[in-house]
C-alpha cells in the first residue's frame, strides 16, 4: 500500500515537473510561432482578416516583382555582413587568445561592452560619425583626403552594411573566441615541437579546430542582420530598403497581418536553413555537436 | 468640549456638507467630455462651470482608437461631447454616433477666421448640409526650409523635385501621407481618393523624388539631429509648427511655408454624441471655447493653430487640405514599398 502510494506520488511529481518545464517554451515560443504560421494562410478582405485557408500570400510573394529580388538582395547583404565580421573577428580573437590574465579579460570586456549599450544609441552615434558634417568627414577634410564633405558615407545601403557589421561584430567574435579557448595548448606545443612554424600551426591546427566556432558566430550575425528593420530605417536613406522593412510595413496601418506573417515565415525558413547548414559544418569539422 | 463631542460635531458637519453637495450635484447640470490633453484645461473648466452652474467631467484620450472604442462601446451614451479630427469623424457619422450641431446656439462661430467661418466649405466637418464638427485646433504639414540654402522662399511643393536640392531633403516615412502630398504636387485636388490612373501618376512622381531625399525620419527630434550633422535644405514637416518651434529653439536658421498647391492638415473638431444628455450645455461649452480668449490660450499653451486668431507668420489665404480617410491604406502601403524598391534600381 505504502509503495503504491509512493509510486503514485512520484508519477504526479514527474508530470508536474514536465509540465512546468514545457509550459514556457510551448506557451512563449511554439504557440506564437504556430500563430504566425496559421495567419500566413489567412487572407485580407476589405481591410478585415478573413480566417479562410489560402496559399494566396505565398503565391503573391513568388509572383510579385518586388519581393523575391528584395529578399535575395537582403540575404546577400546579411551574408556580406557575416563574412566581413568573420574576417575581422579572426585577428581580434587570436589576439585575445594570445593574451594572458588581466589583459585578456580587459580586452575581452572592451570588445563585448558595446553589447550592453542601447541599439538605438549605437545607431545614433554611427550617424554622428558618418554624417555629411560628421566626425569622419571632418577628419578626412582636415587630413586633406577630400576637399568637401562626402555625403556617400551615410543614408544608403553601404551605410546599412557598415552599421550592421559594426553593431553585430561581437556576435561573431564571441563564439569564435570560445572555440579558440577550448583548443588544448598542448596541441599547439606539439605542433611547434614537430617543427611547425607559426603560420603552419595556424593553418593546420588552429584554423581547422576554430573554424566551426567562426561559422556559428557568422551565422548568428547573418540571422540578426537578415531580420533587422531598425538600422535600414535609420541609416539607409531612400535606397536602404531591406526585407525586414517590407515585413514591418505590413503591420501598422496597412494591417496586412496575413501577408506580413507569410513574409516572416519565409524569412524564418531561410534562417533555419542557414542555422542547419552552420550546425552541419560545425559537426563535420569536429566542432561541438 | 470633550474629544468625543468635537468628533461627533465635525462628523455631523461633514455629513451635512456631503448631503447638500450631493443634492446640489443631482440638481446641477452635468457635462461629460472626452477629449485631448490641452483642449479642456482646468481654468477653462472652472470658469465654464461657474458661469453655467454645471459640473464638467473631463476624460483625456491617448489615441484615436481609444475614443472610438469608448464611444462605440457605449453607443455614445457615456459622453456628451468629444473631439476627433476630420478624418476620424467620418466613421462616427457613418455609424450614427454623432448628431448635428445647432448653429443658432454657437454665436461665437461667426467670429472665427475666414477659412473656418463658413463650415459648409470646410471639408470633412459636415454631411448632407448638416454640421457634425466645430473646428477647434489644427496644424498643417508644410515645408521647413533653411533660409541660408533656399532663397528666395519656396512657394511650390515641387521644389522638392528640384535637382538643385539633390540629397538635401528630409522626408517622412508614411505611405498614406506621401501619396496624398504627391497627389497635391501632381495637381490632383482630391488627394485622398485616387483613381488607378492617378495612382500610377503619383507613384512615378514619388519615385522621381527619391533621388533628392537624403533620409526619412520618424520623429521631429530625429529630423533635427539629422539636420544638425548633415547638409539639409528642406524638410517635409510632418509635425508642423511644433517641429518648427523645436528647430528654432535649437537656433536653426529655418522658416515654415505652406506651398501654393496646399498642405495636408489635421483639424480637430468638437462633436456632440448620439447619447448626449444635455445638448444645450454641450453647445454652450463649444461656444465657450471658440471665443478669442480661450482659442488664443490654446495656441499660446500648445503651439497649434486655433480657429479664431491667426498663427504668427501664417498667410490667411493659405490652402489647407483637411485630412480625410484614404481610399485604401493597404494599396498605398504596397505601392510605397514599390516606390522604395524602385529607388534602389
Amino acid at each position: 500500500m505504502q509503495t503504491v502510494k509512493h509510486r503514485w506520488k512520484d508519477r504526479l511529481q514527474r508530470v508536474l515537473i514536465t509540465t512546468l518545464v514545457w509550459t514556457p517554451p510551448i506557451g512563449l515560443i511554439v504557440l506564437p510561432l504556430a500563430g504566425f504560421l496559421a495567419y500566413s494562410f489567412f487572407a485580407l478582405d476589405n481591410g478585415e482578416i478573413v480566417h479562410r485557408f489560402t496559399f494566396g500570400n505565398y503565391i503573391r510573394f513568388f509572383s510579385d516583382a518586388v519581393f523575391v529580388p528584395q529578399f535575395l538582395r537582403t540575404c546577400l547583404l546579411a551574408a556580406g555582413v557575416g563574412v566581413i565580421t568573420l574576417l575581422a573577428a579572426y585577428p581580434v580573437a587570436l589576439l585575445l587568445w594570445s593574451l594572458e590574465g588581466r589583459a585578456k579579460h580587459l580586452m575581452l570586456v572592451l570588445f563585448v561592452i558595446p553589447l550592453l549599450m542601447s541599439y538605438i544609441l549605437k545607431i545614433f552615434s554611427i550617424r554622428a560619425i558618418l554624417g555629411g558634417r560628421g566626425y569622419l568627414n571632418t577628419l578626412l577634410m582636415a587630413a586633406g583626403v577630400i576637399t568637401e564633405p562626402t555625403p556617400f558615407l551615410l543614408f544608403n545601403l553601404t551605410a546599412v552594411f557598415l552599421t550592421l557589421s559594426i553593431i553585430l561584430f561581437p556576435f561573431t567574435l564571441l563564439p569564435l573566441f570560445v572555440t579558440l579557448e577550448r583548443i588544448p595548448k598542448a596541441l599547439i606545443q606539439a605542433s611547434s615541437d614537430l617543427g611547425g612554424a607559426g603560420w603552419l600551426t595556424f593553418r593546420r591546427v588552429v584554423l581547422p579546430l576554430s573554424w566551426p566556432g567562426g561559422v556559428i558566430g557568422a551565422s548568428f550575425t547573418f540571422v540578426l542582420a537578415l531580420g533587422d528593420f531598425v538600422t535600414p530605417q535609420m541609416v539607409g536613406g531612400p535606397t536602404g530598403l531591406t526585407f525586414g522593412r517590407i515585413v514591418y510595413s505590413q503591420f501598422g496601418l496597412a494591417y496586412n497581418w496575413p501577408f506580413g506573417s507569410a513574409l516572416a515565415v519565409i524569412l524564418m525558413a531561410a534562417v533555419l536553413a542557414v542555422l542547419a547548414l552552420a550546425a552541419r559544418i560545425g559537426r563535420s569539422q569536429g566542432g561541438p555537436p | 468640549m470633550t474629544l468625543t463631542k468635537r468628533l461627533t460635531i465635525s462628523l455631523l458637519g461633514a455629513i451635512a456638507v456631503a448631503v447638500t453637495a450631493g443634492l446640489h450635484a443631482a440638481e446641477a447640470k452635468e457635462l461629460r467630455i472626452l477629449t485631448w490633453q490641452g483642449y479642456a484645461d482646468d481654468d477653462w473648466v472652472a470658469e465654464f462651470s461657474k458661469a453655467n452652474d454645471a459640473q464638467v467631467k473631463v476624460v483625456y484620450a491617448q489615441t484615436d482608437d481609444e475614443i472610438w472604442s469608448k464611444i462605440k462601446g457605449s453607443d455614445g451614451a457615456d459622453f456628451d461631447l468629444m473631439s476627433v479630427n476630420t478624418s476620424e469623424l467620418q466613421r462616427y457619422v457613418d455609424a450614427g454616433l454623432v448628431q448635428p450641431h445647432d448653429m443658432a446656439k454657437l454665436p461665437n462661430q461667426k467670429g472665427t477666421l475666414p477659412q473656418f467661418n463658413d463650415l459648409t466649405k470646410v471639408g470633412g466637418v459636415g454631411r448632407d448640409g448638416k454640421i457634425y464638427g466645430i473646428p477647434f485646433a489644427f496644424d498643417s504639414i508644410g515645408l521647413i526650409y533653411d533660409t541660408n540654402k533656399v532663397s528666395p522662399a519656396p512657394d511650390s511643393i515641387n521644389i522638392l523635385w528640384d535637382p538643385k536640392y539633390k540629397g538635401k531633403i528630409l522626408a517622412y516615412d508614411a505611405s498614406a501621407h506621401n501619396f496624398s502630398y504627391g497627389a497635391l504636387a501632381a495637381g490632383i485636388d482630391h488627394p485622398f481618393k485616387l483613381s488607378a490612373d492617378e495612382f500610377g501618376k503619383v507613384k512615378q512622381k514619388l519615385i522621381d523624388v527619391q533621388k533628392n531625399i537624403l533620409s526619412y525620419y520618424q520623429s521631429a527630434d530625429e529630423a533635427l539631429k539629422i539636420y544638425q550633422t548633415n547638409d539639409v535644405a528642406l524638410i517635409f514637416a510632418n509635425f508642423g509648427h511644433q517641429q518648427l518651434t523645436g528647430m528654432l529653439k535649437a537656433n536653426a536658421p529655418v522658416k515654415y511655408v505652406v506651398p501654393k498647391e496646399g498642405a495636408l492638415a489635421w483639424l480637430d473638431t468638437w462633436n456632440i454624441t448620439k447619447g448626449c444628455k444635455d445638448k444645450d450645455l454641450a453647445e454652450a461649452w463649444v461656444n465657450f471655447v471658440i471665443q478669442k480668449k480661450i482659442s488664443q490660450a490654446l495656441t499660446d499653451r500648445n503651439g497649434f493653430g486655433n480657429t479664431v486668431t491667426p498663427l504668427t507668420g501664417d498667410d490667411p489665404n493659405q490652402k489647407l487640405v483637411w485630412l480625410l480617410p484614404v481610399e485604401d491604406f493597404q494599396k498605398r502601403s504596397d505601392l510605397w514599398n514599390e516606390v522604395k524598391a524602385a529607388a534602389q534600381q
